[in-house]
């Protein structure tokens, strides 16, 4: 470094020699010695691959930073067509398939608590969420990688004995969240995913307790503050690739724009997945696109600051 | 290297008996401040850069926008993300020339004009800039505030965050200067 200082201030001087002549060249002198004090940008973390923790379905490997608060509400209407929607629930505002109310708290930068509770078999969540690996802005790292762990109990008064165990009332996630923002317009992220849910809906002879799933989900910024975000995922289930007719399950996707205003992330989408919650609408989407049953929904998402004082960059 | 300073350095021995010492600052500490009708937006940059030309009085700063801390880590991700697009301009530089003749060898404030370009935003203004260089038994510091309006450097205020950013934020900039030695 002295060695740079040292030969940077040289040419430095030599050109304020050559600027008594020609005063037009002044202006560099300065400017190369300060070249020379911070040529080599530090390859930073990419920031903002995604304006909120939540894409549509899934979670993004976005994280809430140290005490912060994320508190989010979760909307998914019923069918807009279909037998249960057209005119007579007014295009299924009239339903609700499921309502999320979550709140996820940042410990530290990289690590959150999460916790939420959803309409859809009252399941309530705990989970924590780990950003373990950082994109960089050199690409010496090339995506970001975030683990996501879940652990849900269907707490709804079961009255058909379909819990005969309390145990049975849980389910799990885990998830490893891989994303790269391409670039500040364009981000896209891959999920792998284990769910154990230990009474899957609906409660069929055989329905697959535990599988993988793979989600895939990306942004496109039409503006600096809108989006266009898809979400999809599919379980590798037997079961479910098999199961016809009635019982025919569908892989959840979802669509929809996404408007940060500052400190809130609205997302308006429409999604075949009833259910918010992972261990949820990856055990138990029997809903078709083709056949109409497809709902509005919407996530709000606000962020809260608990950070008073400012910190010192010095 | 090496061989070039050495050339260089000769040459000028040669040409130039001056051997005028410049100055260089690592650590500039760089401010912004904006009250706004819902918050106040303050952040903090402790890592600016700094040369300092006593002889033609040039000047230059450079500041990385991501090193600015707020405190409120979402406000630092808008800041970066939506209004200074660090990706894309990672720097907010000035290069400029001091009017008024500073004596570096005489204990005293000096207030002073600064003429030059500002660069913030990728786009670049000619201001004129008001601060003060002390000199203080051989130790030069200088600091100075200035306003910079968004709109002069295409930072763009959407509508839709409800009057949340000032239009003009205010600048805040000191920095202590040590010498480094021509020869």
């Amino acid at each position: 470094m002295k060695k740079l200082i040292s030969l940077a201030a040289c040419a430095v001087i030599s050109t304020a020699v050559w600027a008594q002549t020609k005063p037009a060249e002044s202006k560099t002198a300065a400017d190369s010695l300060l070249n020379s004090m911070d040529s080599t940008p530090k390859a930073e973390p990419v920031i903002a691959t995604f304006k909120s923790t939540r894409l549509i379905l899934g979670a993004t490997t976005e994280t809430v930073k140290k005490n912060n608060l994320n508190f989010l509400v979760i909307h998914r209407f019923g069918d807009i067509g279909g037998s249960e929607g057209g005119g007579k629930t007014l295009l299924g505002l009239d339903n609700s398939s499921d309502i999320y109310i979550g709140f996820e708290y940042g410990v530290s930068d990289n690590l959150d608590i999460d916790f939420g509770r959803s309409k859809f078999a009252q399941q309530v969540d705990l989970g924590l969420k780990y950003a373990i690996v950082h994109q960089t802005s050199d690409n010496a790292t090339p995506f970001a990688v975030t683990l996501l762990g879940k652990a849900g109990i269907k707490a709804y008064h079961a009255d058909q004995g379909e819990f005969p165990t309390f145990a049975d009332r849980f389910a799990y996630v885990a998830q490893a969240i891989i994303a790269r923002k391409f670039s500040s317009n364009f981000s896209l992220q891959l999920t792998p995913t284990y769910v154990r849910n230990n009474s899957p809906f609906p409660f069929l002879a055989g329905n697959e307790r535990s599988f993988f799933a793979m989600g895939i989900a990306g942004r496109l910024k039409v503006t600096k503050r809108m989006g266009i975000v898809v979400d999809y995922a599919h379980p590798f289930s037997s079961f479910r690739s098999n199961a016809t007719g009635d019982n025919a399950f569908y892989d959840p996707l979802g669509i929809g724009i996404e408007i940060e205003t500052g400190g809130h992330v609205f997302t308006i989408v429409f999604s075949n997945a009833k259910a918010i919650t992972e261990t949820s609408y990856l055990s138990a989407s029997q809903s078709d696109w083709g056949k109409g049953q497809f709902r509005l929904g919407f996530t709000i998402s606000r962020m809260f600051s608990f950070n008073k004082k400012a910190k010192k960059a010095y | 290297m090496k061989y070039i300073c050495i050339i260089l350095l000769a040459w000028l021995s040669i040409k130039n008996q001056a051997g005028q010492d410049f100055y260089a600052c690592k650590n500039a500490k760089i401010s912004l401040f904006s009250s706004a009708p819902l918050e106040d937006i303050q952040a903090s940059s402790g890592s600016g850069t700094s040369v300092y030309n006593p002889a033609t009085g040039d000047l230059a700063f450079s500041v990385g926008i991501r090193s600015f801390q707020f405190p409120k880590s979402l406000m630092q991700e808008h800041f970066n993300e939506n209004y200074m697009e660090s990706d894309k301009y990672p720097k907010a530089t000035f290069k400029g020339k001091i009017k008024e003749p500073v004596d570096i060898t005489k204990n005293g404030s000096y207030p002073v004009n600064v003429t030059g370009e500002l660069n913030v935003h990728g786009v670049t203004q000619t201001r004129t800039i008001t601060g003060t260089v002390v000199v203080n038994n051989g130790t030069v510091s200088m600091t100075s505030e200035f306003m910079v309006k968004c709109a002069d450097h295409k930072i763009d205020i959407p509508t839709l965050v409800f009057k949340k950013i000032a239009e003009s934020i205010k600048m805040n900039v000191s920095a202590t200067y040590t010498a480094v030695k021509s020869s």
